[in-house]
């Protein structure tokens, strides 16, 4: 409030015509002028994207690249679901049918560690925000630190361990290594919600004679539900995102180092890649939008007052 | 209101126990998989150790770090690191404040231009880099036909390969996405802004300008503060998006830190020179960190 202060004082007769409510045509024009650039720098790499893996190796020969092309085809999705893209790879099957395998272990890594994480990061977090004990500050201290710690700092001894365990190269060794990133993220998003709500009906449910981890269960979980939904999609994103503990870790076994490796297979043509970008950005960018409000609100608590 | 046995100096000595054991898992999962490897990886760098990496070999103090600092490779990456650190955290904190600003405005067709910016958010990191790597290509590429389309160039260029242009095509990718994760959280932000706030100034008076330095950026202090912070760990810490773009090159024109690391672990597999290399930069990353921790809370001290 003592930025207004330096403002000028007030004067009535200006009022009218300064209001922000009336927006000149000049100002409108400027804004949809703004609104054009916005959505070009955001939709033209999604679009080329997309017409790429809709066009023919032919069509993308074409220079300049056909922005609007005249036909399309869906074969580029097929090839890559059918696993006929005529890229062998090293092995003696095509590459392109790793793909969908792929889908599935990106699924089953990301379902698997959300599950988890709800658990065991939603009790730390419930624990952390009404029942602080001697050094739970410092606790939550090094889970913020523990974001900035590089994974290729730490990549080493997990490979070796696994190695030895016998899970490299399984979704375990993903699901395992992936708490280092998914488990803060999901106790900060949770303590900050817990935070957030309102004790009253804990204390009534404890007067009424119901144990602690009975109130946890019964009252404060339906309660959480909007952020456990929300810290369930980072946590998704997060590890369906995840590529280089993946590349390190397994071979090619969830998708983004697949994609990385159809880059480097000379043969495996761009429209391929291009359909299969598309396939595996979708899961993820539907599930933000659907859950978009939940999301960015529990994105936002720790960020923004 | 009456005494509250959930706040805190109320809490049993039974009470913190609980909360002691219902933060142990998460606790022990954390202490196992991001102290034990750090204790390690620190040893590591103290060590020659062997390419296979089963034990740590002779102790050669810090030779290691002695090695990383006095070459010229470490200085030349650590630099590049830098300039794109610099253009990723500049570009990204300008546009993400500046498509904020511009969103909050009312105008048709709005609610749709807030889910458009969710999209370069929630795509992956690899795919972002994957999909610039092909848009900047120099035959095949988008990027080049607007640029032929709108008369900026007279011909296909191949940014990527050019060592000029290479670092500077992946900052616009990183910053392509990183930029609408700033204008979310920015925007989230501005909407908490009381609107007869504005409108109380614009009766004093106060121009666009005068409300946008006086009242808007102070109110957005705190996001941009995070905001800010958050973009300089993610620019020391990118790895996904120049890893398909460039994988370092050309040359070493776009080799970050952690790509040289990368390539020090798994391509020469210097176990030991790689892990110098490594708590090199989770010290600078670290730092980073801290700076958050201490501007977090000098933010909280802060009334209202």
């Amino acid at each position: 409030m003592t930025a207004l202060a330096s403002i000028a004082p007030r004067r009535l007769s200006k009022a009218a015509t300064a209001s922000g409510r009336q927006r000149s045509f000049a100002a409108s024009c400027g804004i949809y002028l703004c609104v054009a650039v916005f959505a070009i720098w955001i939709l033209l790499p999604v679009w080329y994207l997309v017409v790429s893996s809709l066009i023919t190796p032919a069509q993308l020969g074409v220079k300049p690249f056909p922005m609007v092309p005249g036909s399309i085809t869906f074969d580029n999705y097929l090839s890559v679901l059918t696993g006929s893209t005529g890229s062998k790879g090293f092995g003696s099957t095509d590459i392109g049918a790793r793909l969908l395998p792929a889908i599935g272990q990106s699924f089953f890594v990301s379902s698997v560690l959300v599950v988890l994480n709800l658990t065991i990061a939603g009790l730390a977090a419930y624990g952390l925000s009404r029942y602080p004990f001697r050094g739970s500050r410092l606790f939550e201290l090094s889970i913020i630190i523990s974001r900035v710690v590089p994974a290729i700092a730490i990549i080493g001894p997990f490979f070796v361990a696994f190695r030895i365990t016998g899970i490299l190269n399984t979704p375990w060794a993903l699901i395992v290594s992936y708490n280092v990133f998914t488990l803060p993220l999901a106790i900060m998003i949770l303590k900050n919600y817990f935070d957030q709500l309102p004790r009253e009906i804990e204390e009534a449910a404890k007067i009424d004679g119901a144990s602690r981890l009975q109130t946890l269960w019964i009252i404060v979980v339906p309660l959480a539900r909007p952020g456990l939904v929300a810290a369930g999609v980072l946590i998704f994103l997060e590890a369906w995102s995840e590529f280089f503990y993946s590349l390190v870790l397994t071979n090619q076994l969830t998708v983004p180092p697949l994609l990385a490796g159809f880059q480097s297979v000379q043969q495996f043509n761009w429209n391929a890649l291009a359909a299969a970008t598309v396939m595996s950005m979708i899961p993820p960018v539907v599930l933000v939008i659907i859950f978009q409000r939940h999301v960015v609100g529990a994105l936002t608590a720790g960020a923004v007052k | 209101m009456t005494a509250s046995s959930l706040s805190s100096n109320a809490l049993t000595r039974d009470d913190r126990r609980f909360g002691f054991r219902l933060t142990a898992p998460a606790g022990i999962l954390l202490a196992v998989l991001l102290l034990v490897p750090t204790i390690l990886t620190i040893l590591y760098s103290l060590h020659d150790v062997p390419a296979n990496g089963r034990s740590l070999g002779p102790f050669v103090g810090l030779e290691n770090y002695t090695i990383v600092l006095g070459s010229s490779v470490f200085w030349r990456s650590a630099w590049v690191t830098f300039l794109f650190s610099v253009g990723f955290v500049v570009l990204s904190t300008l546009i993400g404040l500046a498509m904020a600003l511009l969103l909050n405005q009312p105008f048709i067709g709005r609610g749709l231009a807030r889910a458009l910016l969710i999209i370069p958010w929630a795509t992956p990191w690899l795919m972002i880099g994957i999909l610039w790597k092909w848009f900047a290509d120099g035959s095949v590429g988008g990027l080049n036909a607007v640029l032929l389309m709108i008369g900026a160039t007279s011909d296909y260029h191949d940014f990527l390969s050019d060592p000029n242009s290479a670092l500077a095509i992946t900052i616009i990718a990183a910053v392509w996405r990183q930029a609408s994760f700033a204008g979310i959280l920015l925007l989230a932000g501005l909407q908490t802004l009381p609107g007869d706030l504005n409108e109380a100034a614009s009766l004093d008076g106060a121009n666009l300008w005068q409300r946008f330095r006086n009242i808007t950026l102070p109110w957005l202090r705190p996001a941009l503060v995070t905001v800010t912070v958050l973009n300089v760990i993610y620019a020391f810490l990118q790895f996904d998006v120049i890893f398909a773009m460039t994988q370092g090159g050309p040359g070493d024109a776009t080799q970050v830190l952690s790509i040289l690391i990368y390539r020090q672990l798994f391509g020469v597999t210097q176990i030991g020179l790689g892990s110098a290399l490594a708590v090199i930069l989770g010290f600078v990353a670290l730092a980073g960190g801290l700076i958050t921790v201490k501007l977090l809370y000098a933010r909280g001290s802060q009334p209202a």
